[in-house]
């Protein structure tokens, strides 16, 4: 098939330059989307959760560091989203419940961000939230009023929300886990619920023990 | 030389700002469209690096095998999900992305093109049939988005071009290997 030495040699380099675009395009073939990367990046850089004033479904209104201290476990929704976060959501409290209660509220708590915020006002939040069995104190909803703040936590968390243009929006999920000193530590499958309550409970007892 | 400036205005026009903004914002006419266009610019450029290094190419692409490997390498490289969107996202890649399709996929599909035999133009058509099947069942039967950037709708109609283009490939290996167009002529 191949008949001179130029050609064997281009025919190789040609070769191993794929090889080379390949492992370096997929970091090392492993991560074939742009979401697989972002989730292994995000967990490398662990970037600190940025200076934002949430308003939760009582109407009040804090900062991430009113949690300084604790973990946060987060997801981002919306509430007139009718397919994935109604999963994540039901995922999320299954993690919640299958967490020990001696935990919850003490070491961690639960936290919903909308990023919808001219639809999700403390009162929607607050139906949406009895949806789901959260109580509202150590698992919380919240929406981010100021588009400037929710736009820059969003761009650090590598969270990408497109509108379809029928009022709904397209978006990734997955379960975040922001530490004691607010940097995010971890991003989980939230289609493995069970997976994501063991890690949780591990790093969760790691911790208390030293 | 008429040729080569037709691939570089098709070149230029395709790197302005909004028509590359605009032909990106449809996923199957950024996979379809602007993908394909820009090895067609390169196509016609193509001819200007032949008259250019006449040497370099009877030499190391004699055959044509390398060119034509070289081409699937990278529209191989393309077709990942995850290429798609880096080249929304990030900077780099979509330079990358306009200077791999016109002069290392582009210029070496012209080149091997003419050299190859009919049996092996005829087994890269056949290679990239499977491939179109196999990326076409993916991006339809995925119900996550793949790319990030896009919605799921576009997913599944970017699948259907696949499929399209598969089945459009299949039905002229077909016409070759049954139809012998001597008989007609």
């Amino acid at each position: 098939m191949i008949k001179n030495r130029q050609t064997t040699v281009s025919c190789i380099v040609v070769l191993v330059f794929g090889l080379f675009l390949f492992y370096t395009g997929t970091d090392g073939f492993t991560a074939y989307t742009a979401e697989t990367a972002r989730v292994t990046k995000l967990v490398e850089e662990q970037p600190q959760f940025p200076q934002v004033t949430f308003e939760d479904s009582e109407g009040r209104t804090y900062s991430i560091s009113e949690f300084e201290g604790k973990y946060v476990f987060i997801t981002f929704i919306y509430t007139g989203c009718t397919t994935i976060c109604i999963k994540l959501e039901e995922n999320m409290s299954e993690v919640y419940d299958r967490l020990p209660g001696e935990y919850i509220g003490k070491d961690i708590i639960f936290l919903s961000i909308s990023f919808d915020p001219g639809n999700d006002d403390p009162a929607t939040l607050n139906k949406y939230k009895d949806l789901f069995g959260s109580d509202g104190e150590t698992w919380r909803m919240a929406r981010i009023p100021d588009q400037d703040q929710l736009g820059t936590l969003l761009r650090k968390f590598g969270v990408i929300v497109i509108p379809d243009g029928y009022g709904n929006f397209a978006h990734n999920s997955a379960f975040y886990l922001v530490d004691r000193q607010g940097a995010l530590v971890d991003v989980m499958d939230f289609t493995k619920v069970k997976e994501a309550a063991d890690n949780l409970k591990e790093t969760l007892k790691a911790d208390r023990g030293k | 030389m008429n040729q080569f400036l037709l691939g570089l205005v098709l070149f230029i026009g395709l790197m302005l700002p909004p028509v590359a903004n605009l032909m990106e914002s449809v996923m199957i006419i950024h996979m379809h469209m602007q993908m394909p266009m820009l090895v067609i610019a390169g196509f016609f450029m193509g001819q200007f690096f032949q008259q250019r290094f006449p040497h370099f190419f009877s030499k190391y692409n004699q055959d044509g095998i390398p060119g034509i490997f070289l081409f699937i390498i990278i529209m191989g490289y393309w077709m990942l999900p995850r290429t798609m969107d880096e080249a929304l996202t990030v900077n780099s890649v979509e330079l990358f992305k306009f200077i791999s399709l016109p002069f290392l996929a582009g210029v070496p599909l012209r080149d091997s093109w003419k050299k190859l035999s009919k049996n092996r133009k005829n087994y890269t058509i056949a290679f990239f049939t499977v491939i179109f099947l196999g990326m076409g069942w993916l991006y339809i039967q995925a119900n996550d988005q793949l790319c990030n950037n896009y919605l799921v709708n576009d997913q599944i109609i970017l699948g259907w071009g696949f499929i399209t283009m598969a089945i459009s490939m299949l039905v002229y290996l077909v016409y070759t290997a049954v139809v012998d167009p001597s008989l007609y002529e």
